[in-house]
């Protein structure tokens, strides 16, 4: 894939969101792109999420919803940067409403994926986002 | 393009008399309203009655919810309200709870007490339509509670009430998830259905595949699924519980999730009247005709909604609305265009109900019981999806039933595969999908449509309701239904707990303070969450 380390990605369902199908679809994909997925499963706190991603050392965080629970996923990005874990990437995906996916990006979350979006989309923002960030720590 | 089935079987260009030639009229179809049924109940069809036209209601507080349930009922939903409990609720847990009062409300009706049913159903008759709860199996028998308390405050005759409120005890599996175990959820939800059946109560209950379904599973697999949940949950209250098939079999009901695939949903339905009624008469030996009538009805697919686009869903929902009528069901609620988006807009319920009606009185498919009876390829599809979903069934039997099969992983890697194909196929493009993977646009020239959120902070205030609330209530007597719920659940497996829950519930303890103390008497954490500790002195 070209970064220098197998990528290692945590995916959660947050909060009292029990839809875990498209948590597992994904897993499914990320791993078959030859990256490491730690799942967490569902009625995952902010807290919880926090304390796995420090645990785990992940490169990037995916946060499946589809709850309208946005607050929670506002939370976590507040944890994160409490534990100065702000360059991790967080990527969500589900059924979040335009207006709202813009809220989350502008603070702070780094991609949000629509249903349906394509595995390919999915796995390319990863990879590329991780060599960036590869880079810019390397320069 | 694939051209099979969604279970894979292919599909020829042309199917003739070849196909069905073992089909025997009497046999195998039977006139409406006879044996075994695959035409239907009724020899009249919808000209006796008409399906139940219905949307989901449940969105913020129950004075909220109660609104949209008033708006629906001016807009034509008279025959039958159906709410959607919230997150909280399907737990549950309190909305005051320090993790639900990020959420309360957000997804559904938060109904955490009698107070908050009694707001919901304010200004709204509790008889002379049906009643429909939906939420998780946990919450079935609270939530039956609130039927019986506001029954006895309003002086209705509990006899007059009917619909369903309480639901089976698998949904933790199928994405309808709560936080409470298989055996407990098992124990609720038995205790709950032989109160029903002992009281005569015209409530059915939930055994559903629609979850099953929208959450990636087939055509065949959903029918074997809820095949096996039938057979095992009626064996159940029959032999442990004592009950007579002929009370059991007016119980359960089904809603069956109809999706784009026109006539495999066509199939499907008819299929399993046959299913069923074959059950009932061979093996559960049914001696009333009745019990050979699975009551079943449709939930068009939320799954097909796509967030591009989504008036497209408009036609994507007119079209599974006709194969819910061509099929013959009791009641429909269709999915919304926004459902891929959010909680229905007044614009999304309205187009879903007047779609509903489009079918009902323009198409003519009201006039017609079964219409696509004999038609060649209907015909080959019913036979074929059955023996696919005989073929499964069989496998989950031979694990030991379906309560074996989940707790050996079958049912779940069924799904997760087929989930998986699912989306494997649309990908490759396989299966299309318009606006999906087929007449794409742009991002940002998609259609702009209305879209129904909470205001951030409309879950707070609710909780700050519930928690000012509870110091109202009369604490000693709460202490002392808690003391009597806790001592029952100590009885044992097969002790009925729907008395004591109906005094709980009748003075304002919560559902989380409810379930909680059954949870202490089963050695659980009161909390199933573990963050908040027992409020009640138990011994």
């Amino acid at each position: 894939m070209g970064t220098n380390h197998r990528i290692k990605v945590l995916i959660s369902v947050i909060g009292l969101d029990g839809h875990s199908t498209g948590a597992e679809v994904v897993s499914r994909i990320l791993m078959d792109a030859g990256m490491e997925v730690v799942y967490l499963g569902i009625y995952q706190t902010p807290e919880m999420i926090v304390h796995a991603a420090i645990q785990e050392g992940v490169d990037v965080i995916g946060i499946s919803s589809h709850a309208s629970n946005y607050d929670q996923i506002l939370e976590l990005l507040r944890l994160l940067k409490k534990n100065n874990l702000d360059d991790t990437c967080v990527i969500c995906g589900g059924t979040i409403p335009k207006h709202t996916a813009q809220e989350l990006k502008d603070r702070g979350v780094s991609e949000i994926f629509p249903p349906q979006s394509t595995s390919e989309s999915i796995v390319n923002f990863i990879v590329s986002h991780v060599k960036r960030a590869e880079l810019s720590s390397a320069s | 393009m694939k051209r099979e089935t969604d279970y894979g079987h292919p599909i020829k260009p042309v199917y003739t008399p070849k196909d069905i030639e073992n089909l025997e009229y009497e046999r195998d179809l039977g006139d409406p309203g006879s044996y075994p049924y695959t035409r239907g109940y009724h020899p009249e069809g919808y000209r006796g009655r008409v399906w139940t036209r219905r949307m989901t209601a449940g969105l913020g507080s129950s004075r909220q919810t109660n609104e949209v349930l008033k708006r629906y009922r001016d807009m034509g939903q008279k025959g039958g309200m159906l709410v959607i409990c919230d997150r909280t609720n399907a737990m549950p847990i309190d909305p005051d709870h320090p993790i639900g009062r990020r959420e309360v409300g957000l997804l559904g009706w938060p109904g955490a007490s009698l107070l908050e049913f009694e707001e919901l159903m304010d200004e709204i008759p509790l008889t002379g339509q049906s009643i429909t709860l939906l939420g998780s199996c946990a919450m079935s028998a609270v939530r039956l509670a609130y039927i019986v308390a506001l029954a006895e405050k309003r002086g209705v005759d509990l006899s007059e009430v009917h619909g369903s409120v309480t639901e089976y005890p698998f949904c933790n599996n199928f994405g309808q998830t709560d936080a409470q175990p298989l055996d407990l959820n098992l124990k609720l939800w038995l205790d709950s259905s032989e109160y029903i059946i002992r009281n005569k109560i015209r409530m059915r209950s939930g055994i559903l595949s629609q979850h099953f379904q929208e959450s990636g599973g087939n055509n065949a697999q959903a029918l074997a699924v809820e095949m096996a949940m039938l057979r095992e949950l009626c064996s159940l209250l029959v032999h442990e519980r004592g009950l007579d098939f002929d009370d059991v079999a007016l119980l359960p009901y089904e809603l069956v999730s109809i999706g784009s695939r026109f006539f495999e949903e066509i199939a499907k339905i008819r299929a399993l009247r046959r299913m069923w009624a074959k059950m009932a008469r061979e093996e559960f030996k049914a001696k009333k005709d009745k019990s050979c009538h699975l009551l079943i009805a449709v939930h068009t697919s939320g799954r097909t909604m796509t967030y591009q686009q989504p008036l497209n869903n408009i036609a994507r929902s007119a079209i599974q609305t006709l194969a819910g009528a061509v099929a013959g069901c009791t009641a429909i609620d269709n999915a919304c265009l926004d459902n891929a988006h959010a909680e229905p807009s007044p614009l999304a319920a309205r187009m879903s109900l007047n779609t509903q009606h489009i079918v009902s009185d323009e198409t003519g498919v009201t006039d017609v019981v079964d219409p696509l009876a004999g038609s060649y390829f209907v015909e080959y599809l019913t036979n074929k999806v059955e023996e696919e979903a005989y073929k499964i069934w069989s496998k989950i039997e031979e694990l030991g039933g379906m309560i074996a099969a989940i707790e050996k992983g079958y049912i779940q890697e069924m799904l997760t595969e087929s989930a998986q194909k699912k989306h494997r196929e649309v990908e490759r493009g396989e299966r299309l999908i318009v606006g999906v993977n087929e007449l794409v646009i742009p991002p940002e020239e998609d259609f702009q449509i209305p879209i129904q959120e909470l205001k951030s902070g409309d879950s707070e205030g609710i909780a700050q309701r519930m928690e000012e609330w509870k110091k109202t209530r009369d604490l000693p007597l709460i202490e002392a239904k808690m003391a009597q719920l806790y001592s029952d659940a100590k009885k044992g497996e097969s002790y009925n707990l729907m008395p004591s829950i109906v005094d709980a519930v009748k003075a304002y303890a919560t559902a989380a303070e409810i379930i909680g103390v059954i949870r202490k008497a089963r050695g659980l954490s009161y909390d199933p969450l573990e963050t908040i500790e027992c409020p009640f002195a138990l011994k």
